[in-house]
């Protein structure tokens, strides 16, 4: 897969605060560059400014300073090439999983083109069973599967991940995590994470950027040279751990330490 | 896996031997379910039998009528030892039947049977369906002038109201414009108007309709108005990021997710509707049953009065059930609605 290359080009974004006079910057100057089909992880601690970011390459924020490329363009908007998805999932309550799944579909006018892949990806996912469903009989997990196959469907080049198994327990979250993996190694587009467990984002990101907060900034990037499927007690994987655990916790210092695997 | 399974049907038994019901308790309840038959018969044989004061006199339609139901209860719960829901469900209702037979039976007696109740004023109830069945065409010339008024009012009043709110749920523009007729017009009763719209207007059942519309029109606005406002903000994103136009988020999003709210306001504006309905039919409209009341109280026939307040009130519990009707099936969507 050639599509989905997100470039992110001194992007600093400053926030009217409600209460007062006063801005806030979410962002200060992010530079970074997204490779086509590449797993990319954001860690930092809540307020680093990693979801403005998603949103920003969302379209549904705009930078103050700098501009986001994705394949090139300027991205002015949201598109249905970057799919998203949220931690409370956001199915519409009012439709089926699979009128869910299909509503891209029918607004990129590709129903009948693509059924068949909504049907395959809902098989992967292992709610066939479930089409009919409304989402208030669904389970947490289950509605964040459907989340992702509705993503999915549309067939973005970038999908992007704010937070998506925050709310869920521990092992439904490892088993979505699996599931992340083997749609994101079926679809090979690219997968922006934002998560703030550090463990997922070994588990599944080639890459993770460490960001600290007030400024929103980026502090480092580590390259996660583990195959899949990983194991989360293997010793390189605790080593990563360990890693990027220090950077969260020193990274309030002005001087963040070099540090490299 | 070995799984345990279990019917319903077993599951009730195996709950049913947890809470020990004893044979006493099985037999008391078949009393309970049956005491409606026990009273309306009762009713009858005092009906039938006990002599009227005076004058007073009476049909056997009345008694037809109190047998029927009688009867009906009677095959129910015949049909009841066979099927269990429909047990529970008469076990339920048991008690609210008994209670309106025994009201029938004071009723009768304190009208037809001693006179304690007064005539013309307080007609027993044979008297009253008579009343009806000899003046059931302009009854039903009445009724189906009432409901025209009715719906021509609320239909226009909603189409209106659910235009208006939910444009200035989506669009700031529109609610700038819409919001000072909310608060001005939505303060004063609507009927406050019926006087200056009798005047005024060309036609009395336009001037009616319009009223009726208007009395609808504010609660739907506002309740579609909130329904939008309170949209979680991800479901947007989540549609614009599917690639769905403006025009798809408005009907694909926006209408559907503001819905349940949006039913709250259509169930008030109803009843608003009905009040304006007989207010506007009993000031100045010349059909329809609040008309039809008002003039057989004019002739003190008040039994054609309490027959027409009695469809009055089978109409609107019928329109009631109606949206209600409408509501689960547009809201089976919602937990709780569909049960």
């Amino acid at each position: 897969m050639d599509r989905g290359h997100i470039k992110i080009d001194g992007v600093t974004k400053i926030f009217r605060r409600t209460d007062g006079n006063e801005t806030l910057t979410a962002l200060s100057d992010i530079n970074l560059d997204i490779k086509p089909g590449e797993f990319i992880a954001f860690v930092g601690a809540s307020g680093c400014g990693k979801s403005t970011l998603l949103r920003t390459i969302a379209g549904l924020e705009t930078p103050t300073i700098g501009t986001v490329l994705a394949d090139g363009e300027e991205i002015k908007g949201s598109s249905a090439k970057r799919g998203l998805v949220f931690q409370d999932h956001a199915l519409f309550p009012w439709l089926t999983v699979w009128d869910n799944v299909l509503f891209g579909l029918k607004s990129t006018g590709k129903k009948k083109e693509k059924e068949d892949l909504a049907n395959e990806l809902i098989k992967m996912v292992e709610l066939e069973k479930f089409k009919d469903s409304y989402p208030y009989q669904l389970s947490g997990g289950m509605s964040q599967r459907v989340a992702l196959v509705r993503a999915l469907a549309n067939e973005p080049d970038v999908l992007l991940l704010d937070e998506p198994l925050g709310a869920l327990d521990a092992f439904t979250r490892m088993n979505i995590q699996d599931v992340l993996i083997d749609l994101w190694k079926e679809r090979q587009n690219t997968m922006i994470l934002i998560t703030h467990d550090v463990d997922e984002a070994i588990y599944l990101a080639q890459r993770v950027i460490v960001m600290s907060p007030r400024p929103g900034r980026i502090v480092d990037e580590i390259n996660i040279e583990l195959s899949y499927p990983r194991n989360r007690s293997h010793s390189a994987f605790i080593k990563y751990r360990n890693a990027i655990l220090e950077k969260l916790n020193f990274a309030h210092e002005e001087s963040i330490p070099d540090f490299s695997i | 896996m070995a799984e345990l399974a279990v019917s319903l049907k077993e599951l009730a038994e195996l709950e049913q031997d947890r809470k020990k019901i004893t044979k006493g308790q099985k037999v008391l309840s078949r009393i309970i379910a049956a005491l409606p038959v026990i009273a309306g018969v009762l009713h009858l044989i005092e009906y039938l039998f006990v002599p009227n004061k005076g004058t007073n006199s009476c049909t056997p339609v009345y008694a037809y009528l109190v047998g029927l139901g009688v009867a009906v209860w009677g095959v129910l719960y015949i049909i009841s030892f066979f099927k269990s829901e429909l047990y529970a469900i008469l076990k339920y209702k048991a008690a609210l039947y008994t209670a309106l037979f025994i009201l029938l039976t004071l009723y009768d007696i304190a009208t037809l049977k001693t006179g304690i109740l007064i005539m013309p004023y307080f007609p027993w109830l044979d008297r009253i369906i008579n009343s009806i069945i000899s003046d059931k065409e302009k009854l039903l010339d009445s009724a189906v002038n009432s409901l025209k008024l009715l719906f021509t009012g609320y239909i226009g009043g909603v189409l209106v109201g659910l235009i208006c709110g939910i444009g200035a749920g989506w669009s700031k523009k529109v609610r700038y414009w819409v919001n000072p007729f909310v608060r001005i017009l939505g303060a004063i009763p609507t009927t406050t108007y019926m006087p200056i719209i009798m005047i005024l207007a060309t036609s009395l059942f336009g001037g009616s309709a319009f009223l009726i519309g208007l009395g609808v029109w504010f609660p739907v606005t506002v309740s579609s108005l909130t329904g939008v406002s309170n949209i979680n903000t991800h479901y947007y994103e989540v549609a614009e990021t599917l690639g769905t136009s403006k025009a798809g988020i408005l009907f694909r999003v926006v209408v559907p997710a503001a819905m349940p709210t949006v039913f709250g306001g259509l169930t008030q504006g109803m009843s608003v509707a009905c009040i304006t309905l007989m207010a506007a039919e009993m000031m100045g409209v010349e059909s329809g049953l609040g008309w039809y009341i008002n003039w057989q109280k004019g002739w003190a026939e008040f039994g054609k009065m309490y027959g027409a307040i009695i469809i009055i009130c089978f109409i609107f519990v019928m329109v009631n059930n109606l949206l209600n009707v409408v509501k689960r099936y547009v809201l089976r969507w919602q937990k709780g609605e569909n049960a």
